[in-house]
């Protein structure tokens, strides 16, 4: 197991090396002078121009950018600045919490609510709550987060006052609306997905036999049933959660959360490509290090998958 | 809907007020509570107000004054620092900021009084000397100012930018109180030039650690920064006691929040956690009412939006066909179905609010389908046209329309659009590779008649992106610079707008109305935005803490 965990741990080297060499080069690729769009309509003077070209390394060739770069983060773990002269670093280190928090807040909302209407529905099937599950999901994943983020807004944010619009001055309260609004569509998914799968196993051959032996209801649901039909359900919790950081661009836009998301949204206009490689380096570590952590709960859930 | 304009005005300052005037304010307002505790006799005035005013801001890039060239900085700076010169606000016209007066002869070399009570945030005095460190170290090419070429017409510019000099010759201390600057040509509307934000004072402090300085400037404004800038969050300032000035700000605190979506700010002006958005979505313009009641306004401002077009090409030369495609375009109709009526027709150049001519006297902005079409016809326009305009701006729904007028009035049978990012867009005019008709637009950094032409049409300009050249217009332009009577001298400006309103190397379009919104905290007869779209929270009335 350790060594598995190791030999994974290395792969991450050359994935975020080639992840951060095409992002880069991609901002790279953008046509136009992004200082000269730093100005606006009215330009600024040549010298001021070229000084800040300079600066940013604009004027080296493709691969001695990226060379400075990359040798700006082994040297000195400087990861550059924006346009604007702020460290990206610093940047990041303002922002990660605030995504992270809304990422955390999304997560624990979406599994308890996914889970246990999923479980709830399988176990009352064809049922009023089976029902009524079935027909919320439905609107929910049907529903665009856009349109479900306005709602919640308007509803619960300015009608009935209960949470906060916009901004993160309120702590853990400010970050329920866009949790809900983030989690809508996959508490959805996640429902009917433990629903059916859980449907499949309480079917199956060795649940009727733990029924028969005279097993609990509750023991039999929860060591048979739900165990095995878990499998399917994490992988869709992790997947969903490695690239929940990036969907937190239109959310946090709304909700005004100053987060990574909404960064690097801004931070591809400006084409500034310090920022947008540190960032999205960022969320390819996230998504690498979740896949790594559902592989190995794969294995706790069924002891049949082993790692070598 | 009920429209403010720039005359309605708190402030009863005359154009010029001398020390005199201050004394006498001094013992009218009388007593009042100052818990700054100065004895400085000018700022020890009483004064009203106070509370807390919040109001939606966006990010600012730069909070150095040399450096900041937009509207979100540059806000925030308004408060923090005070010029030589400011704006009266009634009459655009500059008034004493630092400099108690000033004087020239020949418009080229000017003496400016700086006032003997001026201090920074952390207490540094400032004298004329101030003002020179500031000036050179903006010029600098070291410190990379965006601003810089502000100071081009300043003698010794150029050698400072070559690198042939440390500092400008022609700005001087004369002595403590008397600051000279040398201009290369006469140049009139330097006062108002020096009320823009990359002529502000810095203090001694920022110069040792310019990065650190920017987290949280030392001014010598009204306010001063209460902790540092919080990125993206908010920024925050206190009233600064000890300001010099003849009218300190109303509010205790004035506090910038920042927003990404404007639509977020909307909404909470109305719940009332936030007091003032001063550029309201527009697209809310139909349910402000209903969503604000009394509490709105809506302000005409200078920021004016044109349809360029690339004289280098050959199709556009002919100046009928600039006067068939401008009069082709029925600017209140596009204005009523897309702005919902918030922009005002532009039928001039020099914007209203700073123009004798007043409405404008556009003869080839007045909508005449069939006038353009025959002209159109018979100069053999174009049947073909690319339209040109910057994407994610907002600008996709009226370029249509004028395309759609343009085909419907014109008879032109194919449009095609080039819709860009702007620093695509913008390195596209630098190339000279546009080849139909662009939108721009120009908002005054300062607010003068100058402005609105020299550096969009002025032969060589910087901003002159239509590659226009009149000889005549030039001359009156520069004569305009060096007249000595400021009545002359507006009557020059006028004249050289006739001449491009005739010659039409840009179409103009419309200047912008901004929709301010306000929660019931504060009194609505007190916000006031002016023409360069600044809203001066520092005169705004808390009416409930």
């Amino acid at each position: 197991m350790t060594r598995y965990i190791i030999r994974r741990l290395l792969q991450f080297v050359p994935v975020i090396l080639i992840s951060t060499l095409i992002v880069y080069a991609l901002v790279f690729a953008m046509p136009g002078d992004p200082i000269r769009a730093l100005a606006g309509d009215r330009p600024m003077s040549d010298a001021v121009r070229e000084t800040l070209r300079e600066q940013y390394n604009l004027d080296d060739p493709f691969f001695v950018q990226y060379a400075k770069y990359l040798w700006g983060i082994i040297s000195a773990g400087d990861f550059g600045t924006t346009f604007n002269g702020r460290p990206v670093s610093d940047l990041i280190a303002q922002r990660l919490p605030v995504t992270a928090t809304l990422a955390l807040v999304t997560f624990v909302i979406q599994t308890i609510m996914g889970i246990i209407a999923g479980i709830l529905a399988a176990l009352y099937r064809d049922r009023f709550f089976d029902r009524f599950v079935q027909v919320a999901t439905v609107t929910m994943v049907a529903l665009p987060t856009l349109v479900i983020a306005f709602l919640m807004q308007l509803v619960f944010g300015l009608n009935l006052g209960l949470f906060p619009i916009a901004g993160i001055n309120d702590g853990l309260i400010s970050y329920i609306l866009p949790a809900l609004a983030m989690a809508s569509v996959s508490t959805g998914i996640l429902a009917r997905l433990v629903r059916s799968e859980l449907l499949d196993s309480l079917t199956s051959d060795y649940v009727r036999t733990a029924t028969a032996k005279g097993m609990k209801r509750t023991r039999v649901v929860t060591r048979h049933g739900l165990r095995n039909s878990l499998i399917p359900a994490v992988t869709f919790i992790g997947a969903d959660l490695a690239s929940m950081m990036a969907g937190s661009i239109v959310v946090e836009a709304i909700f005004n959360l100053p987060g990574l998301g909404e960064q690097v949204y801004r931070s591809i206009q400006a084409q500034e490509g310090t920022v947008v490689v540190g960032i999205v380096t960022l969320f390819v570590i996230f998504f690498v290090l979740i896949n790594l952590i559902v592989d190995i709960l794969y294995g706790l859930l069924d002891p049949r998958i082993r790692y070598e | 809907m009920h429209v403010k304009n720039s005359s309605r005005r708190r402030r009863a300052t005359g154009a010029v007020a001398v020390t005199a005037a201050a004394a006498l304010v001094l013992s009218a307002c009388g007593g009042g509570d100052d818990n700054g505790g100065g004895d400085n006799g000018e700022a020890a005035q009483g004064v009203e107000g106070g509370g807390t005013v919040s109001a939606y801001n966006c990010e600012p890039q730069f909070l150095v004054p040399g450096n900041s060239t937009e509207v979100c900085g540059s806000w925030v700076l308004d408060s923090l620092f005070t010029g030589l010169v400011q704006t009266d606000l009634e009459t655009n016209e500059p008034m004493p900021g630092v400099a108690e007066s000033w004087d020239t002869e020949d418009n080229q070399t000017w003496t400016f009084t700086l006032g003997e009570d001026w201090t920074f945030h952390d207490g540094e005095e400032i004298t004329a000397q101030t003002f020179v460190d500031t000036y050179n170290w903006v010029v600098d090419p070291d410190n990379a100012q965006q601003s810089a070429n502000f100071f081009d017409n300043f003698v010794g510019y150029q050698e400072v930018v070559d690198g042939d000099a440390e500092e400008m010759e022609g700005v001087r201390a004369v002595d403590d109180y008397t600051l000279e600057i040398e201009l290369t040509e006469p140049f009139s509307p330097l006062p108002d030039m020096l009320t823009y934000t990359a002529f502000y004072p810095m203090p001694s402090v920022a110069y040792e650690d310019i990065e650190a300085f920017e987290q949280a400037p030392v001014g010598n404004g009204r306010y001063m920064m209460d902790g540092e800038w919080e990125h993206d969050v908010q920024i925050a300032v206190e009233r600064f006691e000890d300001w010099a000035g003849e009218d300190p700000g109303l509010p205790q605190r004035i506090e910038w929040k920042m927003y990404t979506d404007i639509e977020t700010a909307y909404l909470d002006v109305q719940s009332g956690n936030l007091d003032i958005l001063d550029a309201a979505p527009p697209n809310r313009r139909a349910t402000v009412e209903s969503d604000f009641g009394e509490n709105y306004a809506d302000f005409d401002t200078s920021s004016f939006t044109y349809m360029g077009l690339p004289l280098y090409q050959e199709e556009f030369q002919d100046v009928d066909v600039r006067h068939a495609l401008s009069m082709a375009i029925d600017r209140q109709a596009i204005i009523d179905a897309i702005f919902d009526g918030a922009q005002t027709p532009a039928a001039n150049i020099i914007p209203p609010a700073l123009s004798d001519a007043g409405e404008g006297n556009c003869e080839f902005c007045e909508y005449d389908p069939e006038a353009a079409k025959e002209l159109y016809e018979e100069a053999g326009g174009p049947t073909d046209l690319t339209i040109y305009f910057n994407s994610g701006a907002g600008h996709e729904e009226w370029v249509e329309a004028v395309s759609n007028q343009w085909q419907q009035n014109l008879g032109v049978e194919n449009v095609e659009f080039e819709s860009l990012d702007f620093a695509q867009y913008l390195a596209l005019h630098d190339e000279k590779e546009v080849t139909g008709p662009y939108r721009l637009g120009w908002s005054l950094s300062y607010p003068s008649a100058q402005y609105a032409m020299e550096p969009i049409y002025a032969t060589g300009a910087s901003s002159n992106y239509a590659g226009y050249s009149n000889e005549e217009f030039d001359d009156l332009i520069n004569e305009a610079n060096a007249e000595t009577d400021p009545d002359t001298a507006a009557e020059m400006y006028t004249e050289a707008e006739a001449i491009l309103l005739e010659d039409m190397p840009v179409i103009p379009m419309w200047f912008s109305n901004y929709l301010v919104v306000h929660s019931d905290r504060v009194d609505g007869d007190s916000i006031f935005m002016d023409q360069a779209t600044y809203t001066h929270l520092e005169d705004v009335v808390v009416t409930e803490e």
